[in-house]
């Protein structure tokens, strides 16, 4: 049982940046390749916040929070919106790895290469819980995740932002054509998608430490999320997620402390193979 | 010029050769020939994802992977097996290359957009841990000392390894260089711009691009096969997620469409790295600020430039200006009628699409014979276009069948479709960037009339002959629509009624035996309709199978034989221009005129 705790906080974040493409990818239809990077950042923030400006745990949050909305918005400017009415859709694959890469390397001059340690405030102790250990931190990780995820999930579909959202990410001309500010609609999503991915930075951190190339690892185990639970659900991100977590942690009990990652790599490559579309996706069809 | 014109394909091997000589005669000391050979690597590197990338239009970042295959591949065979022969080390590379990029390429190609990337960035990041794992094999985080390579007995260090290096990178830059200035290169811009238009032309999209992606990984793992012959040690530091962005950064500073961009960008990073030693602190930041600046400037980089300035040159007279296309070689007459089409009958029987729970079309049943122009109208939104996308395969029908000469070809995918005969035009015409016109228009031979990949880089008489006779047959394509002097032009920089008559001369150049016309006429000029009622009237003399969507009413009562009116996904009326005219039924549904106002849209109409 602890190994099925430490699977669901490991797939929390793997969840978070899921639901973090999905947001974006929902409201704009961009897949911003540099999410797992704004929760990276968002981890560093945390950081400044909690241990060098010494804030309590609900500034030091809010700090994280407001200050990856601001990147996110700066990112969607200088990175997205230059590319919106190109005809090739190519633009957002080099310009969004760009944008990833920058960042990498701002927090890796700002915050040096050293993983940091990131208190969450919450006591240390482990707890017993359904015949498992799991600390304190991660429980609230988890609990968080799954009330971010599935409040999100309700309101893209309720909503009439979410559903708007949906409408301008299906048929962008179609949908501004009925009166939706499409790219208010764009910016707010990466805004929305950074407010998240501050706020979590310090949970994040404190299970897995402040560390500038964490965005890597994230942004894979997050596509592996997406892919498993289909592009543009949040509901199936956010299973994914815990779905790769389980596996991730699974692999290495059982399996050998160096085969996670390329257990979950031959899984990936099993369901792009088999169900290409997720196992909660919806076929599209191509259009002329 | 004839003499500058004899010179110019030599002048690269000239080039390769002097620089294989400069350290034998003392022209380049030791830190500048070591240079050289990691440019000449990294550029292998990049010219391996410049064929995915700036061609086929994935983004690929497992290079770096590849290029740890191939190095430990060489690395093993050398230790372990003695096998220290270079041939053998690269041709055992190649071989690894290829199944790796298979076995990640089958899954990673099934979706577009960033699966393949993820895939390929996760080859990167499982490079450490594999080593780890395979410690035996690799000698894990310790690295391996590869054996003295050797090529028939005779040592291959110092000089002649080398002068062995160029060779090899100089072979790899002609098959690219042969590979993409062909048909090949061209179909594969195509599909960079438009998978719906490569599938339209034949291609199956899925299968090219993994072609693509297959061929990209070769230079990469030769690259690291070379790699493994410098030092004599691999080590798993070398293969970093840092070197994998330097080489996406060098493909697009060199420019990622073009061949000998990557030497450009390659040079420019090995060159940086090794210059500024601030370059490690910062480099993730360069390489994303390059990343985003091209992305977002789209700019073609070095490549680009160089492109530019000669094009500029050339214009003020400094360089003499290129021979315009082959004019010249292949002297036509412009014809008056098209040679014969073998027209084929399409048949659809009760044809049916939902999507979700809306029908969109219901029960159509329509026949359309050679040497007819059978017209599709109706208002928006009545299924005309769905029609069509369910004739060429982009959709799977709900219900019914759709025959072409009695074989049933519902459900087929587009390019096996458009392989049995069937072409079309686009609303929006579909146009691919850094092309001429002409090599657009030859494209649409690309599967009819196929010339093999070994051919095209090999540059046998079958690819010359087949080159020659793409470009004759466009030209006369091009001569019979009057644009004959817009074939050197870049085809994205045409208007839109000349982009119509275009792609009226691509869907041509297969010889096709069904066309079908989607609003060919919709923001046409008069002149531009003009030829485009001569080319439709010509297909039909010359027995192909026309069908028609249209929104101009007179155009399609002009030259259609058989009309089908489509409403709410339903066909109402089916019939003769004369007897469509006369329904009421339909003018009131087409024109949403009472039956009075269609009595007089009648009379216009027939004006």
């Amino acid at each position: 049982m602890t190994t099925v705790w430490a699977g669901l906080a490991t797939g929390a974040i793997y969840s978070l940046v899921a639901i973090g493409y999905n947001v974006v990818l929902l409201a704009s239809g961009t897949f911003n390749f540099a999410h797992a990077q704004l929760l990276m950042i968002g981890t560093f923030l945390a950081y400044t916040g909690a241990v060098t400006l010494g804030l309590p745990v609900v500034p030091a949050v809010l700090l994280a929070a407001a200050g990856v909305g601001a990147l996110a918005l700066l990112e969607e400017r200088t990175a997205i919106r230059p590319l919106l009415g190109r005809s090739d859709a190519h633009g957002a694959l080099i310009t969004t790895v760009g944008a990833a890469t920058i960042l990498d390397g701002l927090a890796a001059a700002l915050w040096g290469r050293q993983p940091l340690t990131v208190p969450s405030g919450l006591p240390d102790r482990p707890l017993e819980l359904l015949g498992g250990t799991v600390r304190p931190v991660d429980l609230v990780l988890i609990g968080l995740t799954l009330l971010v995820g599935v409040g999100l999930h309700l309101w893209s579909r309720h909503s009439l932002i979410g559903l708007a959202s949906l409408a301008s990410a299906e048929d962008r001309d179609a949908a501004s054509a009925r009166g939706i500010n499409v790219r208010l609609l764009g910016v707010g999503a990466f805004v929305l998608a950074g407010l998240i991915a501050g706020a979590f930075g310090l949970l994040v951190g404190a299970r897995t430490y402040a560390v500038f190339n964490l965005g890597h690892a994230l942004a894979l185990f997050g596509f592996v999320a997406i892919a498993i639970g289909g592009a543009g659900s949040q509901l199936g991100g956010l299973i994914g997620g815990f779905a790769t977590g389980l596996i991730y942690a699974f692999a290495a009990r059982y399996v050998g402390e160096a085969y996670p990652q390329l257990v979950v790599f031959a899984v990936f490559l099993l369901i792009l193979f088999l169900r290409p579309r997720g196992l909660f996706g919806t076929a599209l069809e191509r259009r002329v | 010029m004839t003499l500058l014109a004899r010179f110019r394909p030599l002048s690269p091997l000239l080039a390769v050769a002097l620089l294989m000589a400069a350290p034998g005669l003392g022209l380049i000391n030791a830190y500048w020939s070591r240079t050289v050979m990691l440019i000449a690597i990294l550029s292998l590197l990049v010219s391996g994802l410049n064929v995915v990338l700036g061609y086929a239009g994935e983004l690929a970042m497992g290079q770096v992977a590849l290029y740890a295959v191939g190095a430990y591949v060489a690395g093993y065979l050398g230790v372990q097996f003695g096998a220290t022969n270079v041939l053998l080390a690269l041709g055992a590379a190649t071989l690894a290359a290829v199944l790796v990029g298979l076995v990640t390429g089958i899954p990673g190609l099934r979706l577009g957009g960033w699966s393949l990337a993820m895939v390929t960035f996760f080859l990167v990041i499982l490079v450490p841990n594999t080593i780890d794992i395979l410690h035996d094999f690799t000698g894990g985080t310790l690295g391996l000392a590869a054996a003295v390579p050797t090529l028939f007995g005779m040592e291959i260090t110092g000089t002649r390894l080398y002068v062995f290096i160029l060779a090899v990178t100089a072979v790899w830059f002609a098959i690219a260089r042969n590979l993409l200035r062909s048909r090949h290169g061209d179909v594969f811009l195509v599909l960079r711009q438009s998978p719906i238009l490569a599938s339209t032309l034949g291609v199956s999209v899925y299968r090219l691009k993994l072609l693509a992606y297959v061929i990209g990984a070769i230079p990469a793992a030769l690259a690291g096969a070379l790699f493994s012959m410098i030092d004599g040690f691999i080590a798993p530091e070398t293969f970093t997620f840092a070197l994998a962005l330097s080489v996406l950064a060098a493909s697009v500073v060199g420019g990622a469409t073009s061949v000998y961009g990557a030497i450009a960008g390659a040079a420019v990073l090995q060159i940086g790295q090794q210059t500024f030693t601030q370059f490690q602190d910062w480099q993730l930041v360069i390489y994303g600020t390059f990343l985003l600046v091209a992305g977002v400037l789209f700019n073609r980089g070095l490549a680009g430039l160089a492109h530019d300035a000669l094009a500029a040159a050339r214009r003020r007279g400094l360089l003499p200006a290129r021979p315009v296309s082959a004019a010249l070689a292949v002297p036509v007459e412009p014809e008056a009628e098209l040679d014969r089409l073998d027209g084929a009958v399409l048949r659809t029987e009760g044809l049916s699409k939902s999507f979700g729970g809306n029908a969109a079309l219901r029960e159509v049943s329509i026949e359309a014979k050679p040497g007819e122009v059978t017209a599709l109208i109706g208002p928006n939104g009545s299924g005309k276009t769905t029609l069509l996308n369910l004739i060429c395969g982009f959709y799977k029908p709900s219900g019914g069948s759709l025959l072409l000469d009695d074989d049933e070809i519902a459900g087929r995918a587009p390019y096996r479709i458009a392989r049995l005969g069937v072409t079309r035009t686009f609303q929006t015409p579909l146009i691919p960037k850094d092309m001429t016109t002409l090599a657009f228009v030859a494209t649409g031979r690309y599967t009819s009339h196929r010339v093999g990949i070994a051919a095209a880089v090999l540059r046998l008489p079958a690819f010359r002959r087949g080159y020659a006779a793409d470009t004759a047959e466009s030209l006369r394509l091009l001569r019979w629509l009057g644009i004959e002097d817009l074939a050197d032009q870049q085809v994205d920089s045409l208007a839109l009624g000349t982009r119509r008559l275009v792609e009226a001369a691509r869907a041509l150049a297969s010889g096709p035996r069904v066309f079908l016309f989607d609003e060919v006429g919709s923001g046409l000029d008069e002149s531009d309709l003009v030829v485009l009622e001569r080319v439709i009237g010509a297909i039909r003399r010359a027995g192909g199978t026309v069908i028609l969507v249209e929104h101009n009413f007179p155009l399609v009562l002009k030259l259609a034989d058989r009309i089908h009116v489509l409403s709410q996904g339903q066909l109402i009326a089916s019939g003769t221009p004369a007897e469509i005219q006369s329904d009421r039924r339909v003018l009131a549904e087409y024109t949403g005129a009472t039956d009075e106002q269609a009595e007089t849209a009648t009379t216009k109409g027939a004006q």
